[in-house]
């Protein structure tokens, strides 16, 4: 380097003998922030002069008169400043977020975003310091095409599903996720720390082998940089939130007349005598819906020195819910420490330790049985209450004597007896270390490591809401539970890099991948909680049942082994091709059956490097691209083991015993999913790179799906009581459609700079093979009906809504008699009631009418986002939609006595007064069956996020050093354009019974207020 | 470097920690035995239905229910126009092979698996229950598939044939062979498997087998052993108190110490044939309300001779009781006006839901009167029989019940055929008895020989075997 140097200086020298030269002093700054920029290149364009800035971004350069200076640095565009006199020249770079010199993260390497051949998305720092979600995931809706969320909850610290390109699995979506190197989650991070998010959506996510198959997200958390002073900085916002909608409800009045009406039409007694004079009219939503306080503190520093860089960032949300609000509270603090050293000039070592601390409470107790999750929704769930829940009621009056059904209880009741809490803890990151013997050979060695553990309680007090009410305990208990996960990946890999004759580069990855996943559950009631209190509820103070066991525990240990390569090689950046081949051992599996390969080709052709290509045409830059592969969705695991959890009760010497016999019959060749990704695809960009667009067709088929249930011969004993029928890989899926991004961004050196971007995803899903034609069936609807309302089965899609067609309202006796007869449903029809379609037209109205009569998955998906900036103020503001989507009404309850939306108020009433809402009635009717009156169009446009801020000019706040003082006030989930009835039309969970909504938790709408502090 | 860690990580995956008892791992001590063989216990208590249909499939009863429509599986079986397409018969074939493959899984480590004092007894009782299984199979439908070491798998559906009745009856006795030489006389606990049970069962199967002479040897071991008698009070057989009582050499325990739903039938710990086998909407003393299925004909009324105190045992005539005792009830689907009064429900249990499903009422399976004629019969067809023991034992039989010693009329064959028929009406064996001695077709109408012999075996069977696993006759 000294070599260089004085080199350098000697050919200035050498140049000074023939021009006449000056002496040049100046700085560089980020133009955006003000920060300091060390280690500029500064170089004199047509001459061996260069240099670099120092410290605190000065340099000094010996240049001759009316010579141009070049300023270039990594992530800022470049600047050329013509040298006329020696006035100190002080320089501003802008960044340059979507130059093409992007880097992208494609797993166990980076690519510069031109020469990627695959499909892949990029969120950057800025757009998610814009968006400022209050979790990482919120900020790849409508950012990211082809990428959906979606929640069961809108509820703080719910969990947040994403979907990239479509569900395509029957069991598993979720795609992998990986935070600077180690399995990680989303949930876990600080939005504030996240520095890029890359999302791999095809065939690319080979090199990732078995966990791929549902897409990859490569979250790059933000580091310090060599050679930088230390800069501060501060975030933080504050504000309210509010429920987006109340539903329409009947208030006393319309609720009791139709009460009475329904009694009235069965030739029952009236239930209300004198309407004038009702009890109460209590607004049931008003009085758990709470307006209530987000607040969100964001400290971070970071620097570095000539061998060291660091970053420290820590963070804490406090954020109430809407819904009961000390019900649902929600506090998260995070830490995390990013360490980079350089040990030796080729050794470098990196580390990233991220710690964090949550607890969270829940509107109700509801566990699911099969995941264990707390969940907020369903009959009985504190929204369902409160839709159904009698407006004649007082606030604090029990339904003592049922009038309203089992599920149906006083929701403030409810929630006054409602006691859990959710502490978690995690610590997780990488440690690194890369070697570089030789020029372009890299070694890397890292471990990833996860370490989570989590403790709840749930406290059940004795409770009587009302006579059978399901909700009811005689005997109080107290539910405790201890979750520990630790997940440990060691990997080594090697790159090496290689150009033959200037125009040949090749570039070699060779790894291995060792995982260990273990999990270990432990879970334990105690009975009679002392007073009955939850101040008292803890095991320790609570007695044993006096049967059964009391204590669960679980441990799972998954391991994995993986051996991986990547070869890449491009002609003179022009042609580019890319094959991937990953092999994994996975102890999922019956040890026979635990090796797969994955692997994938891409290739791309970059038109703009070829010669005749003229950089000054109107396309800068024009990419097609083509990836095919296969990627693996690791689900079926533990399926080949044969496990005992069979039912084995007899009676021996006058009591019953019990023992132990075989579960589920096992499956042998129970596997993983094997996704074959196709995507062609073309980037363009025009107008000196201003206009963008980049568009894809993708075609995912998915196989080797998972049938539970799958029928086998009786011989292997699957009927025996407590066992059941094996679990195989026998169903087909595809996924198809195109995603299309189109941007525009002016000139950002302009005073006024703007940009617009807009992303639209076509998706069609189809199952397309089930062996043995079984449709997968589940979903519920209602109480005590067929869980057959939701289905897999071949030509429809994932989930498809299986019931009755509708073709409006029976008028008159006349209109029955003519059509054929649907006694066969289960009761007699009368004039009001729904008429349905004889759709298999065998002349009777029975089950086997049942069709699609709608699905979950949107046809279509978008996005759409801008934001100006304009001298010292900015604007921001982000939508996304869904369309072609329907949800289930399910937050009604089949009685007749409980209260409903005002929908019914245009009941049929008499012949020509309704052709859509059937009659009020307590006499048993089809009219609840699950048909196409309950499914609705949930179709929606949501304004996810508005901002507005102003940045203080620099010449206030640099007296005070501070480099940047932006203040900003937001709006989050302003406003959903539908047609949707119930609370929240982007809300669904599960696959197989996905929007069926029982009264979904709203996402709130914040109106927050904040400050961006940079020091 | 690669080739080292590759070689390291192979193994990694095998070496998971896992606190899991698996099947194959389970047998660890006797405890382990015990509880398998609970496992294979349970599948007695889905008899049941075997005793139900099997009845109603015989000239003694009707399929009743509370609409033509009501179980057509049942209906069809009444009517003896059922085909594989049959929910029942799915549920016998299903739970039949259920009870086989639970007790096949403790044979699987009859050498593996702990050693420990007494194994053998074990390993007896589930062969016991093997074969309990298998021949409640072979009555039903014939030729079935068996397998003879180990549990079926996926895939045997298309590799093993059909055996026949004859050589699966071989098979059974081959199993119950064995087991008699490891039985207790004495059960360990009440409800397990005795050497005498086995012993009865063994007879049964030579006589179905038509190897009489062996059947008489087998039968008069048990009678000679002295621990069964005939009870003298015929209606306490049938009572909670009669309950493994002295002449009960084989009986399946019900309890109604546990919930029940129709969901899953085979997991009620209770007689759910008792349920169905009830006075429709009854109101009135000592029974209690159920299906109205499985109602006795007037020809099994009319079998009876005047004197026979079997007759109000066995038979609840409804109307008369009605008027006898102010009760009210519904009537129900081919209402003959009798009922199955042996197993119909009983006031006084625990009435745990769903109630209909979970009457405690044990089912006889073998009664020592069963066994007594059952010997008569095999002496009578054995050359080496022994005419005049054969005529003890119906006379024994006779006596019990209030009647004088045969009156030598006709021949004692079929003297001893319509004992059995009396005294077993209800208990589910007529059925078969006719179809072995070939007096179904006189007896029974709609059946046809040889198609009705054996029933259908399942439609999804069919399938899944690729027809490998068919009943042409169907």
């Amino acid at each position: 380097m000294k070599k260089i140097l004085f080199l350098i200086l000697f050919m200035c020298f050498m140049y000074s003998m023939h021009a006449q030269t000056i002496s040049i002093t100046g700085n560089v700054k980020g133009a955006e922030d003000q920060t300091i920029l060390p280690g500029v290149n500064v170089v004199v364009k047509n001459a061996n002069i260069a240099t670099v800035t120092d410290f605190d971004g000065n340099f000094r350069l010996d240049v001759p008169i009316n010579s141009v200076l070049e300023f270039s640095y990594l992530g800022f565009q470049t600047k050329s400043i013509q040298v006329l006199n020696n006035t100190p020249i002080n320089v501003e770079l802008l960044y340059d977020t979507e130059s093409l010199e992007e880097v992208v993260v494609i797993g166990y390497g980076t690519q510069q975003k031109k020469d990627v051949t695959g499909a892949v998305s990029l969120v950057d720092k800025k757009t998610i310091e814009k968006l400022n979600p209050v979790e990482v995931a919120q900020a790849l809706q409508g950012t990211v095409s082809g990428l959906a969320i979606s929640s069961s909850s809108g509820s703080p610290g719910a969990e947040i599903n994403i979907n990239i390109r479509g569900v395509g699995s029957n069991t598993d979506n979720e795609p992998l996720v990986i935070v600077d190197g180690y399995r990680g989650e989303l949930n876990s991070i600080n939005p504030n720390d996240v520095a890029s998010i890359t999302v791999l959506k095809d065939a690319q996510a080979a090199i990732y082998g078995i966990d791929g198959a549902n897409g990859v997200i490569l979250v790059t958390t933000k580091r310090g940089k060599k050679n930088s002073k230390v800069k501060f900085s501060y975030n933080t916002y504050a504000g309210l939130q509010e429920t987006t909608k109340k539903l329409d409800l009947l208030n006393a009045v319309e609720y009791a007349v139709i009460v009475n009406e329904s009694h009235a039409s069965n030739g029952d007694p009236i239930i209300f005598d004198d309407l004038s004079n009702l009890a109460n009219d209590t607004d049931w939503q008003d009085l758990i819906f709470d307006r209530s306080f987000i607040q969100n503190h964001s400290f971070n520093f970071s620097g570095g020195g000539e061998k060291t860089s660091y970053f420290v960032g820590a963070s804490r949300l406090e954020q109430e819910g809407i819904v009961t609000k000390e019900n649902s509270d929600y506090v998260r603090n995070t830490v995390k420490i990013a360490l980079d050293t350089d040990l030796r000039k080729n050794l470098k070592f990196s580390s990233t330790v991220n710690y964090l601390n949550s607890s969270r409470k829940t509107i109700t107790n509801a566990v699911n049985q099969d995941t264990g999750e707390i969940e907020e929704f369903g009959q009985g769930g504190i929204l369902f209450n409160a839709i159904s829940f009698s407006p004649t009621f007082a606030e604090n009056q029990d339904d003592t004597f049922n009038f309203l059904g089992n599920e149906v209880f006083n929701p403030i009741s409810q929630k006054n007896n409602t006691f859990n809490d959710l502490d978690s803890n995690g610590l997780e990151g990488s440690f690194s270390l890369k070697y570089e013997p030789v020029k372009d050979l890299e070694i890397t060695s890292r471990i990833g490591f996860k370490t989570f553990n989590n403790s709840y309680k749930r406290f059940f007090p004795i409770l009587n809401l009302g006579e059978s009410k399901v909700i009811n305990e005689t005997r109080s208990r107290v539910l405790e539970g201890r979750n520990t996960l630790n997940d440990y990946t060691f990997e080594n890999f090697i790159s090496y890099k290689k150009t033959l004759a200037e125009v040949h580069n090749f570039q070699a990855t060779l790894g291995m991948s060792a995982q260990k996943r273990v999990f270990d559950q432990l879970e334990g009631t105690g009975f009679d909680v002392p007073n009955n209190l939850w101040e008292f509820a803890d095991i320790d103070l609570a007695l044993g049942a006096t049967e059964a066991r009391e204590s669960n525990s679980l441990r799972t240990d998954q391991r994995r082994s993986s051996i991986f390569g990547r070869l890449q090689y491009d002609f003179n950046k022009r042609y580019l091709i890319s094959a991937i081949l990953r092999r994994d051992v996975a102890s999922d599996f019956a040890p026979s059956n635990r090796v797969e390969y994955f692997p994938s080709i891409t290739g791309g052709w970059n038109a703009t490097e070829e010669t005749f290509w003229n950089t000054d045409w109107t396309v800068s830059f024009f990419k097609l691209r083509a990836s095919y592969g296969e990627v693996g969705n690791a689900v079926g695991n533990d399926l080949y083991r044969a496990t005992l959890g069979g039912e084995a009760t007899y009676e021996l010497d006058g009591v019953l015993v019990n023992g132990v016999a075989n579960s589920r019959i096992p499956n042998p060749e129970a596997k993983w999913e094997t996704v074959k990704k196709l995507d062609i695809g073309a980037d363009l960009k025009l107008f000196d790179n201003r206009l963008a667009i980049v568009a894809d067709y993708f075609r995912d088929v998915r196989e080797d799906l998972l049938i539970g249930n799958f029928p086998v011969s009786g011989v292997l004993g699957a009927d025996a009581p407590g066992a059941g029928l094996p679990t195989v890989n026998a169903g087909t899926s595809r996924n198809r459609g195109f995603e299309f991004l189109i941007s525009y961004k002016n000139n950002s050196n302009k005073k006024f700079s703007y940009n617009v971007s807009y992303n639209l995803t076509y998706l069609q899903n189809e199952v397309t093979a089930i062996n043995g034609d079984i449709p997968v069936i589940g979903g519920s609807f209602g109480v005590g009906q067929v869980e057959d309302v939701s289905r897999m089965e071949v030509g429809e899609p994932i989930g498809y809504f299986y019931g009755l067609k509708t073709d409006g309202i029976f008028q008159n006796q006349a209109e029955i008699d003519a059509h054929p007869s649907q006694n066969n449903l289960g009761a007699n029809t009368a004039p009001g009631d729904i008429r349905f379609v004889d759709v298999n037209g065998d002349g009777i109205i029975d089950e086997n009418d049942k069709t699609n009569i709608g699905d979950p998955i949107p046809d279509f998906y978008m996005g759409f986002n801008m934001g100006f900036s304009y001298k010292q103020f900015d604007f921001a503001m982000y939508a996304n939609a869904q369309v072609g989507k329907e949800t289930v009404r399910n937050y009604e309850r089949d009685q007749a006595n409980v209260n409903r939306l005002d929908l019914y108020l245009d009941r049929w009433t008499g012949e020509g007064t309704s052709n859509f809402v059937p009659r009020a009635t307590t006499s048993p009717t089809n009219n609840r069956l699950f048909s196409d009156f309950y499914v609705e169009d949930s179709s929606f446009l949501r304004i996810q996020n508005v901002q507005i801020g102003y940045t203080f000019p620099q010449e206030l706040t640099e007296s005070l050093h501070i480099t940047k003082f932006r203040i900003y006030t937001s709006i989050n989930n302003l406003y959903t354009f539908t047609e949707y009835i119930g609370y929240d039309p982007a809300a669904s969970t599960g696959i197989i019974g996905a929007g069926f909504d029982t009264g979904f938790y709203p996402v709130p709408r914040q109106y927050l207020l904040g400050v961006n502090l940079n020091f | 470097m690669f080739s080292l860690l590759f070689s390291c990580s192979e193994g990694f995956t095998d070496e998971t920690s896992v606190f899991q008892i698996d099947s194959e791992n389970f047998f660890n001590s006797e405890d382990d035995y015990q509880n398998a063989l609970i496992g294979a216990y349970d599948l007695l208590q889905s008899t049941y239905m075997n005793v139900m249909v099997g009845e109603i499939a015989s000239n003694n009863t009707s399929s009743g229910g509370e609409s033509a429509s009501d179980n057509p599986g049942i209906q069809q079986i009444d009517d003896m126009d059922h085909t594989p397409a049959n929910a029942n018969l799915k549920n016998i074939w299903d739970w039949m092979y259920a009870g086989v493959d639970r007790a096949t899984y403790i044979l699987e480590f009859e050498n593996e698996g702990a050693e420990f004092e007494g194994k053998e007894q074990y390993i007896a009782e589930a062969k016991f229950l093997r074969a309990y299984y298998y021949f409640e199979l072979a009555k039903w439908f014939g030729n079935i598939p068996i397998k003879s070491e180990g549990r079926f798998v996926v895939g045997d559906e298309l590799t093993i044939p059909l055996t026949s009745q004859k050589e699966v009856y071989d098979f059974i006795e081959s199993d119950l062979e064995s087991a008699v030489n490891n039985l207790a006389e004495q059960a360990p606990q009440i409800g397990r498997a005795t050497q005498g049970a086995a012993r009865a069962l063994l007879g049964k199967v030579y006589l179905y087998n038509e190897k009489f002479n062996l059947a008489a040897q087998q039968l008069d071991l048990v009678i000679n052993s002295m621990n069964y008698e005939l009870e003298s009070d015929y209606n306490l057989i049938f009572e909670t108190e009669g309950e493994n009582g002295v002449g009960s050499v084989f009986e399946i325990q019900y309890s109604d110490a546990e919930g029940a739903g129709f969901d899953c039938l085979q997991c009620s710990e209770g007689n759910v044939a008792v349920g169905f086998n009830g006075i429709r909407n009854y109101s009135g003393p000592l029974f209690d309300t159920g299906f109205s299925f499985n109602v006795p004909t007037q020809n099994v009324v009319d079998a009876f001779e005047n004197g026979d105190v079997r007759l109000d045992v066995a038979i609840l005539d409804i109307d008369a009781w009605a008027l006898e005792t102010g009760a009210t009830f519904a009537v129900g689907n081919k209402h003959t006006g009798y009922y199955n009064r042996k197993y119909i429900p009983r006031q006084g249990d625990a009435d745990t839901g769903d109630k209909n499903l979970t009457n405690p009422n044990n089912y006889r399976a073998i009664r020592f009167a069963d066994v007594l004629l059952m010997a008569a019969e095999a002496h009578i067809n054995s050359p080496t029989g022994n005419q005049a023991l054969a005529e003890t034992y119906l006379n024994r039989v006779r006596n019990r019940a209030g009647l004088e010693n045969w009156n030598q009329v006709g021949s004692l064959l079929n003297a001893i055929y319509q004992e059995r028929r009396v005294e077993l009406v209800g208990e589910g064996h007529h059925f078969f008895d006719l179809v072995r001695t070939n007096r179904a077709v006189n007896d029974i109408a709609g059946f046809e020989s040889p198609k009705n012999n054996f029933f259908p075996i399942p439609s999804e069977e069919i399938q899944f075997s690729n027809n490998n696993w068919i009943n042409n006759n169907y």
